[in-house]
This record gives structure tokens, C-alpha cells and sequence, in this order.
């Protein structure tokens, strides 16, 4: 039985829908992420969650309760905000202490409990600080304590690094994982970037336009993304359309005018006439080192990008354009006729 | 947040405006126009009739104009004068503008009676040098009103266009420069485009400010008489309520006209377009 | 960028000397010994600040002045930071109009105000002119209350508020523990302004007078009517230095760059 299920919710401003008939359930003390682009309704679920705002449809059930209507107040759950929220007034510790003093607890239990919480967010000393003198990192850390102090039954992520520089995000994102197994405490995440989400997520629902197109352990939702958009969002931006399908073992063969292709089947993916592969899958070579055959196209490179660690080619073959990255000493040159290796195992159906 | 916490936060103050600013307003334009229980525009076609009348407004007109345009003229110099300077020293020049617009406008416009009366300042030093033998009356003229109400809209107009000229980046001059126009012509044609809508925001708080304007009329004008005063003379002095009215909804509609027709040059005048 | 340019520099000094001579003169005449205000003065008396004293109406009129800025400033603050909060902390159908109705006393001429309060507020339904007189200065300070604490709330972070929230506070007990302390300074700021407002009013006061029920700057304006002698001097250099007091508060809580961002 899943701790949070959302049924059948609606969110709408103005009459515009954000979210439609969305449904959502997550299992106790898993981390799921949803990712996806601004505006694809990823913000508006979690703070639906929250409590910040009210379906205008459906349901919100949370260990088995009823808690459309509860306040938010009342929900006990903790929330870390992208711009921190820190209480620009109060110090340190009494920005940790503030739900706890909601709570009515003694102070010396209030003390206990907030300098026990520094300690794991590794802000020891820092108590008697006011936030304007934290750095964004540090403010991040007190903003967890804070979240994490009154204990509460589900923590809520939006997007809570974005505003901090690339090392100190890799670090935090470490942390919070850290964190959240530490206490077993279930969690939903949400960011728009992918890394981030892969990395410390159980789960990740990929979103677009108030739906979930995907959701999936990490690895199998890197692998085998299910719909064109999943794809394109991951990173797979050679497409090719198929005239004709057919199942051959563990195999589907796979043909587009004269060209044959393979590949290899997997659970769950989709069964369509849509091809997909990233550019870091493909293999370029000379017309000497591939030799023609199915999955091998010829084509034309037209543009040629260097890229540091490797080289990436757009190359115009009878199948339209196709990216490839492929790391080399000598590029292609502009015009030069090159083949492109599609693995079997690399291409994947997509709907 | 429920709307209906949202409109009981704003029922209080939109009650109370309601009751006493709008529903007052409301019935005196009403009260113009109807005599006897029928509908009329009687005593508007009295009033453009009447040269006495037209004299007044046409005295407001003349000195709300010059006013504003010598607002502007004197204003946008000094404007962009204090945009130039280091903090510091604009934070102080700008409060020594704001002090005068902060104090009293009694204050302010008595202290022209002492400086432009008979045995005023100005008349003192002037008979003094020798330049004139009998003092000027300058004092109770629309002459007097015009400086009084410069004096008394100038730090609006200041404040207005630092803010303007602030918000200008200084790079948007030095690109045009490094494209080959002179200071001046950088000027021209970057600065002043950009402050369009500043001065125009500007116009609006000082020409109304000087159109409807009483205590500088009253004290520097002497038997000349503005739409302010003569407001004041028919429902305190006189007493004649409707007269008083119908003047009342007159300012109203000139202001909203002013700030109508202002509001749609700063849209068309707009360089962000 | 800096601007060397004498000229403007000349005439800008020049510009300062017209807004600040004038006031600087009423200070040095009013230490005027003679009956008569002379600039440059006679020689050097503090009576007329005594005079001050002395005259009743001043002293009644002050304190009239005082208890309705104040009051009127109260129930301004009560009614205008429930409606700026809702103006600021929420988009809605209709939220431009109702800004608009609220700063609306700015663009409506005062005198205008003043003659309608009279005739409907006083005559026709009866309000004493004491009240109708608080009546009309809380609607003159309420666009000032709103519009300074809403550039206050404007620069809130409600997210703040939310995670007040959603740490088990309640919305009420949220305002006062997290959102009030937070736009603290704005609150008195607008206090401030709204109170020199009112204080300095002329427009509106002027048509609530009666008996034993007048405003100082209606005093002084009646006073300057009829005397020449150095009183308004004495009374304006009080008030200026009021202003100066507040003006230095003012800016300590915002900074002067408030004013130029309206």
C-alpha cells in the first residue's frame, strides 16, 4: 500500500488546466523525483502536496487519509523552497526552532533537538548566525534542519539547488541522499535537472504538460525512455520512423525504404515504428572501417563541432540528419563521406 | 489563499473609501446635473458662458502651464546633473530636494510673501543697486503664483526624473559614443528618448498639483483667483452649494482628462514601444 | 560617468538656492525682535517662538492637528496593511482596478475631497466635523500606507510565509511572527510620510472647521491673512525641524533611493 496517492487530480488558474486527472502514489521512504521542463506541472504537484494550494478536483490520500482538505499547517510535512525561505530575522537556531515551538516542546528539548539537527546538516557553531551572513550552501543546510527538525511524515524538495554553483550542488545533492536514507524519511524532489534527479532518486516521474510520460527506476528510464519526449529530454536526439516492423527472436527487424535495422527487445518498452538513439551511441567510421550493411547508413558530414573530449558531426544521410559524438585525433572533414553504426542494443522503440 | 480572505482583507478600506470618498463624489456630480427634478446641463453651459468664470479658468490654465514647463525646463538639467554623481553626495543633494516638498506648503508659500512683498527681499536689494526706485509689485500676481508653485513642485519633478535618469544605463551613451556621436548628440538621442516617460509622469503630478492647487493661490494671489479658490469662495463664502458642485466636478474632469491624455502620450511616446 | 560641466554645475547651485533660500530665510527672520518680519532681521529675539506659546489657538489647533494625523493614522494602518497584504500577496481579476480605487485620493484634488466631505459627510448625513475631519485625512494617508507597504511587500519573499506554514503555524500567528517583523521598517516609514501628510494638509482641513474644531496650517493660513509679524516664522522653523527629524528616520529605514522609485 503506497504512502501518498494523489487521484485523479485537477489543478486549474483561470480556467486553464495545470494539472488533469493526475495520479500519483509513492511507497514509503522511497525518493521520487519529478523532472521535467518549467511549466510542466512538476512545481504545481508538489506544492499541491504541500498544501499551498487546492485541487479543484480529486483526491490526496496520505497513509490511507483523507487529506484533501487538511491545512496546511496541519499536514506536519517539510518543506525545502528553491529561494530557502529562511526567516530573515530570526537567528540560526530559531529559524530551526520555529516548528518545534509550534509544537509546544519544552525548550531544553527544542535546544537538544535543534543542535542535534545542526550537527547532522554539519552546521555546527553556526547557531547563533542571522541568515544574511550564510552563504547559499549554508543557508540550503539550515533550511533542511529546519524542514527536518519537527520530524515530518513526508520532506518536500523544489527545487532546492538551483540556486547554488555547480560544485557546491554535487556535494548537497550527496548530502541530501545521505540524509534522507539516514532517517528513512519518504521524499518527493523536484528539479529540472536530470543529473541531479538520476542521482539520488529511487524513482523518477518524468514530466510534460500535467502528465507523468514515464516512471521509472533511474537506470531503466536512462535506458529505455518510452515516449519521444522522454527521449528527447534525456538526450536522444536522432529519431527515425519506420515503414515496417517485425519480431525475430529476441530481436525486432526494422525497415525504412531500403535500410534494415535491429533491435535488441526489452521489458517494457514500447512496441511502435519509432526509432530512437543518443549521439554518444552511434559509431562514426571511414567507409573502410564499417562496411555497409543493416544498421549501417552512409552519409555526408555537414557540420563538425569540437566539444573538448570529442568530436560531434551532423551527418546528412538518406534517412535525414543524424548527430553522433565520437572521440578521435583526426576529425572528419567537412563534406567527407562517413558511415554510421547503429547498435542493436542502443537503438530503442519509443512512442 | 481563499478568495474569501482575500476580500474580506480588502472589505474594511474599500468600505470606508466607498462610503465616504466615492459615494460623496458621486452624489455631488449628481446634484449638478439636475435642477428641479429634470435633467439639465444648465449650469455648465452658465458657467462657459459666463467671462468671469472662463477668466479664472483661464488664469488656472496659463499658470499650471507655465508652472509645468518651467518645472521641466529647470528640473531636468539639475535632474541629470545629480544622476552624474557619486552616491554620496547625490544621496545628500537629493534630500536637500526633498526637505522643501516634505514641509508644510503654508511654510513654503510664506516664505515668498517675505521675499516678494512690497518691502521684500527682492524689491529691498533691487532699490538698493539702483535698478528701480518704487517697489514691484510682483506679489499677489499670477507672476507670484507661478513661483510659488515652481518652488513648490520642482523637488517632485527632481525626484521623478533622478529615478528616470538613474535607471538609464550610462553603457547605452558610451556605445553610442563609441559609434560616433558627440556627447551632445548622445545625449539627444539616447537620454532624453529614455526619460520620455519620467517627464511625462512628472508633467502629470505638477500640472494637476498646480491646476488644483489652493494654499499658494490663496496666499501669493491676491484678489486674482484660481478654480481652487473660487471653489472655496462659493461654498464657504458665498454658500451657493451647486455652483460650488458643478466647479468641483469641473476639476475632477480636467484632472481625469490631463491624466488620460498624458497617460496616452507616455504609451505613444514610449522608446521601448 | 562624470560630467564636468561647470555650466550645469553653476546652475544646478542656483536651482538649490531657489529651494532652499526661501526656507532658510523664514528661519533667520524668525528670530525678527520687531513686530514687523525684516530680512535681514533687526537683531536677534526668541519672543515670537515664545508668542507661540502664548496664543491659544496655536497651542489648540497644534493639538487638534496632532490627535487627528495620529488617529487618522492608526485607522489608516488597520485599514490599508490588510488590503496592501491582499494586493501584494495574491494575483486576482480585478486587482489593477482595486489598486487603483486605493491610491485614487492621490489623483482626486484635495479640495475637491475636502468640498464633498463637507456637503455629504457634515450636511447632509450629520457626521460632526471632528470626525468628518479624521474621516477625511485617514482617506488622504491610505494611499501612502499602501502604496509604501506595498513596495515593502512587493520585495517579501512569501515563500517565507509559506514555510511558516508549513511548518504548523497558523495564517494569523504567521502574519505577526514572520511577514509583519519583515516589512517593519516599511510600516513606519509609511507611518511617517503619511503622518506629514495629513499634518501639513490644508485641502481637506480647510472646509472642516467649526467651532473649537480647526488644524494648525488653517490657523497659520488664517493667522498669515490677517498679521504680518514674525509667529509663522517662529512655527515654521518648528515644523521644518520636525520634518528634518523625520526625514533623517525616513532614511535610515529605506534610504532616500525610496523616494526616487516611486
Amino acid at each position: 500500500m503506497a504512502l501518498l496517492q494523489l487521484e485523479n487530480v485537477s489543478v486549474a488558474y483561470d480556467q486553464q488546466y495545470i494539472l488533469k486527472d493526475f495520479n500519483l502514489s509513492i511507497e514509503k521512504g522511497h525518493l521520487i523525483s519529478l523532472l521535467g521542463p518549467s511549466g510542466c506541472g512538476k512545481t504545481t504537484t508538489l506544492r499541491l502536496i504541500a498544501g499551498f494550494l487546492e485541487a479543484t478536483d480529486g483526491a490526496f490520500k496520505f497513509s490511507g487519509k483523507d487529506y484533501t482538505r487538511v491545512p496546511i499547517n496541519k499536514r506536519n510535512f517539510g518543506f525545502v523552497f528553491q529561494s530557502y525561505a529562511l526567516f530573515p530575522h530570526l537567528s540560526v537556531f530559531d529559524n530551526v526552532a520555529f516548528g518545534l515551538r509550534q509544537r509546544k516542546v519544552k525548550e531544553d528539548e527544542i535546544k537538544k533537538r535543534v543542535m542535534n539537527m545542526l550537527e547532522i546538516v554539519n552546521l555546527g557553531g553556526f547557531e547563533k548566525r542571522f541568515p544574511q551572513a550564510l552563504s547559499g550552501g549554508q543557508k540550503q543546510r539550515v533550511a533542511i534542519a529546519r524542514a527536518l527538525v519537527i520530524e515530518p511524515d513526508l520532506l518536500l524538495f523544489d527545487e532546492p539547488l538551483s540556486n547554488l554553483d555547480a560544485n557546491l550542488r554535487v556535494n548537497m545533492r550527496v548530502e541530501i541522499r545521505r540524509i534522507q536514507q539516514e532517517l528513512g524519511i519518504t521524499t518527493v524532489y523536484v528539479s529540472h535537472d536530470q543529473e541531479e534527479c538520476f542521482s539520488i532518486s529511487d524513482r523518477v516521474a518524468v514530466m510534460n504538460k500535467g502528465i507523468i510520460e514515464q516512471l521509472d527506476q533511474p537506470s531503466v528510464i536512462f535506458q529505455y525512455p518510452k515516449s519521444e519526449f522522454v527521449a528527447r529530454f534525456i538526450g536522444f536526439n536522432n529519431f527515425i520512423h519506420f515503414d515496417e516492423r517485425d519480431s525475430e527472436g529476441s530481436f525486432f527487424t526494422l525497415r525504412k525504404g531500403n535500410y534494415h535495422f535491429h533491435a535488441a527487445k526489452a521489458d517494457g518498452m514500447p512496441v511502435t515504428m519509432k526509432g530512437a538513439i543518443r549521439p554518444d551511441d552511434l559509431i562514426a567510421g571511414t567507409l573502410q572501417e564499417i562496411n555497409p550493411g543493416d544498421n549501417v547508413l552512409t552519409g555526408k558530414v555537414k557540420v563538425s563541432t569540437y566539444l573538448g573530449r570529442s568530436y560531434q558531426y551532423v551527418v546528412d544521410t538518406p534517412l535525414g540528419e543524424f548527430t553522433v559524438n565520437q572521440e578521435m585525433q583526426q576529425p572528419y572533414a567537412n563534406g567527407q563521406e562517413i558511415r554510421l553504426l547503429f547498435p542493436s542494443d542502443k537503438l530503442v522503440l519509443v512512442e | 489563499m481563499k478568495k474569501r480572505y482575500l476580500y474580506l482583507l480588502l472589505a474594511p478600506g474599500l468600505l470606508f473609501l466607498t462610503l465616504f470618498m466615492i459615494v460623496p463624489l458621486i452624489l455631488t456630480v449628481g446634484s449638478t446635473l439636475f435642477k428641479d427634478g429634470s435633467f439639465t446641463f444648465g449650469i455648465y453651459l452658465q458657467f462657459f458662458k459666463d467671462s468671469y468664470f472662463l477668466d479664472i479658468l483661464g488664469t488656472t490654465l496659463l499658470v499650471s502651464v507655465a508652472t509645468t514647463l518651467l518645472c521641466i525646463l529647470i528640473g531636468f538639467p539639475v535632474a541629470y546633473y545629480l544622476s552624474m554623481m557619486p552616491p554620496r553626495k547625490k544621496g545628500i543633494l537629493l534630500a536637500l530636494a526633498i526637505f522643501p516638498l516634505l514641509t508644510s506648503s503654508v511654510v513654503r508659500s510664506f516664505s515668498w510673501m517675505i521675499i516678494l512683498g512690497k518691502n521684500g527681499l527682492v524689491n529691498n536689494v533691487l532699490i538698493k543697486l539702483g535698478i528701480i526706485h518704487d517697489p514691484l509689485s510682483i506679489l499677489y500676481t499670477p507672476t507670484a503664483m507661478i513661483i510659488g508653485l515652481v518652488h513648490l513642485f520642482l523637488p517632485l519633478i527632481l525626484i521623478t526624473l533622478v529615478g528616470v535618469l538613474e535607471s538609464i544605463d550610462h553603457d547605452l551613451v558610451r556605445a553610442a559614443q563609441s559609434l560616433g556621436a558627440s556627447k551632445l548628440t548622445a545625449f539627444r538621442k539616447i537620454v532624453i528618448p529614455l526619460s520620455i516617460p519620467g517627464l511625462i509622469v512628472g508633467s502629470i503630478l505638477v500640472f494637476v498639483g498646480s491646476l488644483t492647487a489652493y494654499t499658494t493661490p490663496a496666499l501669493l494671489g491676491g484678489k486674482k483667483r484660481v478654480v481652487a479658490t473660487f471653489l472655496y469662495q462659493n461654498a464657504i463664502t458665498l454658500n451657493d452649494w451647486q455652483a460650488a458642485s458643478a466647479i468641483a466636478t469641473i476639476m475632477m474632469i480636467i484632472t481625469f482628462i490631463v491624466i488620460g491624455l498624458m497617460n496616452k502620450a507616455a504609451a505613444k511616446f514610449n522608446p521601448k514601444g | 560617468m562624470k560630467t564636468k560641466n561647470p555650466g550645469l554645475a553653476l546652475f544646478s547651485f542656483i536651482v538649490y538656492l531657489f529651494l532652499l533660500g526661501p526656507l532658510l530665510i523664514i528661519a533667520v527672520t524668525s528670530f525678527e525682535p520687531g513686530t514687523v518680519l525684516k530680512f535681514p532681521p533687526t537683531g536677534f529675539s526668541l519672543k515670537w517662538y515664545q508668542n507661540i506659546f502664548d496664543v491659544e489657538m496655536f497651542m489648540s489647533t497644534f493639538k487638534t492637528s496632532i490627535i487627528v494625523s495620529l488617529l487618522g493614522n492608526v485607522i489608516a494602518i488597520l485599514l490599508g496593511v490588510p488590503a496592501a497584504y491582499a494586493l501584494n500577496r495574491v494575483t486576482f481579476r480585478g486587482k489593477d482596478t482595486l489598486n487603483a480605487v486605493f491610491l485614487s485620493p492621490l489623483l482626486i484634488p484635495g479640495i475637491v475631497l475636502g468640498f464633498t466631505l463637507l456637503k455629504y459627510v457634515v450636511i447632509t448625513f450629520h457626521f460632526p466635523i471632528y470626525t468628518s475631519l479624521l474621516i477625511g485625512h485617514t482617506i488622504i494617508m491610505l494611499p501612502f500606507i499602501i502604496r509604501v507597504i506595498g513596495s515593502s511587500l512587493a520585495n517579501f519573499d512569501f515563500a517565507v510565509e509559506e514555510a511558516a506554514l508549513s511548518l504548523g503555524s497558523s495564517r494569523l500567528a504567521t502574519f505577526f511572527k514572520v511577514v509583519l517583523p519583515n516589512i517593519k521598517s516599511g510600516i513606519i516609514a509609511s507611518v511617517l510620510l503619511a503622518f506629514l501628510e495629513s499634518f501639513n494638509n490644508v485641502d481637506i482641513s480647510l472646509f472642516m472647521t467649526g467651532p473649537g474644531v480647526s488644524t494648525l496650517p488653517i490657523q497659520m493660513l488664517t493667522y498669515v491673512e490677517n498679521y504680518f509679524d514674525p509667529t509663522i516664522a517662529a512655527i515654521s522653523v518648528l515644523l521644518m525641524l520636525i520634518t528634518a527629524v523625520f526625514m533623517f528616520v525616513i532614511e535610515r529605514l529605506l534610504g532616500l533611493t525610496y523616494f526616487t522609485k516611486q
